[in-house]
């Protein structure tokens, strides 16, 4: 079981329990702002575009290639950018801290 | 060859770009994956300011007003997006997802009752406007008025589509609006507000334009394609009862292979060169949804439809800011089609098919189905 929390552009703070799936599909069972998660996980529309929190970001790891090229054309991508679709949750990310990328 | 033929893969291998004519003006096509996102996000570039000529071609001869959002840039864009955004992200409603789920299964299980039927004027137009009555929130009748319009409400070069028909609806429907506001689209128009004012009656038309225009002959050659791939191949419906998780993906792979919208243009206000073709000032490039969800470097086995295809990148609903904002609605729509037919059909069996053809001076390609008859079998 993974402790997963999401801050949101408006600042709030949402901390969620998950075992598995994807960080997107724990945001978006549990209603977070900002994770609309149009194309439902397959890489296609980067409406779930997250920051990872600097101590997370070798744990969580790179994009891979189709992730990065859709990444590279968002205005807001810094290199601790990921989309939560292609984020699986495992215990090693128990205390995930991310924020969601404001649009 | 194969089952869904690209036009465009020799072209897109040589040098990425095909020049083709349209009304006369000879147009570079963006063919590559890459080279095209990268096109539809430089707008300072490759302009949507210029009324009626962002579709190839385009759109003088078949409307009077300016589609918005999409026919500006920004930062006039961003505002004018923000104003009927939220409208669009209704799909994301529980209660509108439901509405829709229950519209699909009743078309699906009234095709069951049939012996046969005409998928194009029987399912895929009557499906498409039912659910855009619920995206916009407006009594279900007035799907019978849009039928009647047909697969396209405009056609630049069919004197039987030139737009007043619409003219004219939308008009009446805003003057009603206006006088009684209520909950639907039209009386959202009426009172949203850009920029701190309210939105002038052409601009509320330009919304109304696009919302009727956008959707309609992409979301019923999509429906198609997917009866007649059922029809083609047996095991696929099986595949996806197997796992219900199937369905979102097959979704994201049928817009991909579909490709409803081929290409949209970009205008070159100040000229530019595109892979190496020269775009005079004021001239235009089209980016080539098409082709780009067909490109090797991206996509294994392009031409091929893998249900479970993961990761899709596909640009079927656009890139960019200007992507398509009905997308979360033709998901939904897509979806609850793809549940109903696993849980209500057994098999589909194609009777007769006249593929719907684009003919181009520099390309052909096929984009539905101008008349597909099949047998639908219940499970």
């Amino acid at each position: 079981m993974a402790s997963i929390t999401f801050i949101t552009p408006s600042g709030a703070t949402r901390t969620v329990e998950r075992k598995d799936g994807s960080l997107m599909e724990a945001a978006v069972q549990n209603g977070v702002e900002g994770i609309d998660a149009d194309c439902g996980g397959v890489c296609s529309c980067a409406t779930c575009h997250i920051h990872v929190e600097p101590e997370w970001v070798d744990r969580v790891g790179p994009p891979g290639s189709a992730e990065r090229a859709l990444l590279e054309l968002q205005d807001v991508t810094n290199e601790r950018s990921r989309l939560a679709c292609q984020v699986r949750i495992n215990d090693a990310l128990d205390g995930l801290v991310v924020r969601v990328a404001a649009r | 060859m194969s089952e869904f033929p690209d036009p465009f893969r020799e072209h897109r291998q040589k040098s990425g770009v095909l020049v083709c004519p349209f009304q006369g003006e000879p147009v570079p096509m963006i063919l590559g994956y890459n080279e095209l996102r990268r096109a539809a996000k430089d707008w300072q570039t490759f302009s949507n300011n210029a009324p009626f000529r962002v579709p190839i071609p385009s759109e003088e001869s078949v409307r009077t007003v300016r589609q918005l959002p999409i026919e500006t840039d920004p930062p006039e864009h961003t505002n004018y997006r923000a104003v009927t955004e939220p409208f669009f992200k209704r799909p994301l409603l529980p209660d509108v997802i439901e509405r829709v789920r229950n519209l699909v299964g009743r078309m699906v299980e009234r095709t069951l009752d049939r012996d046969q039927i005409e998928v194009l004027s029987e399912f895929s137009l009557p499906l498409q406007a039912k659910a855009l009555t619920i995206l916009l929130n407006v009594p279900e009748s007035e799907a019978d008025i849009w039928v009647e319009w047909g697969v396209r409400v405009f056609d630049v070069g069919d004197p039987h589509a030139d737009g007043k028909n619409l003219d004219r609806y939308l008009t009446q429907r805003l003057d009603a609006a206006a006088a009684e506001p209520g909950a639907d689209f039209f009386s959202y128009l009426t009172q949203a507000e850009f920029r701190g004012r309210r939105l002038t009656r052409e601009e509320q038309m330009g919304f109304a334009n696009l919302a009727f225009a956008g959707g309609r002959h992409t979301v019923i050659h999509t429906v198609s394609t997917i009866i007649d791939y059922f029809a083609g191949h047996p095991d696929a419906l099986s595949f996806l009862r197997a796992d219900a998780r199937r369905i979102v993906p097959a979704v994201e792979e049928f817009v991909r292979i579909a490709s409803p919208l081929t290409h949209i243009g970009r205008v070159c206000h100040k000229g530019a060169q595109a892979l190496g073709e020269q775009v005079p000032p004021g001239g235009r490039v089209a980016l080539c949804w098409a082709s780009a969800n067909r490109d090797e470097n991206i996509f294994e086995d392009p031409d091929t439809v893998k249900l479970d295809r993961m990761p899709n990148p596909h640009v079927g609903f656009g890139s960019g800011h200007h992507s398509c904002m009905g997308a979360a609605h033709a998901r939904l729509l897509l979806r609850s089609l793809l549940s109903a037919l696993c849980e209500k059909v057994d098999r589909i069996e194609r009777i007769d098919a006249q593929p719907h053809i684009e003919k181009e001076a520099a390309y052909t390609r096929i984009t539905g189905f101008d008349r597909l008859v099949a047998r639908f079998i219940r499970l």
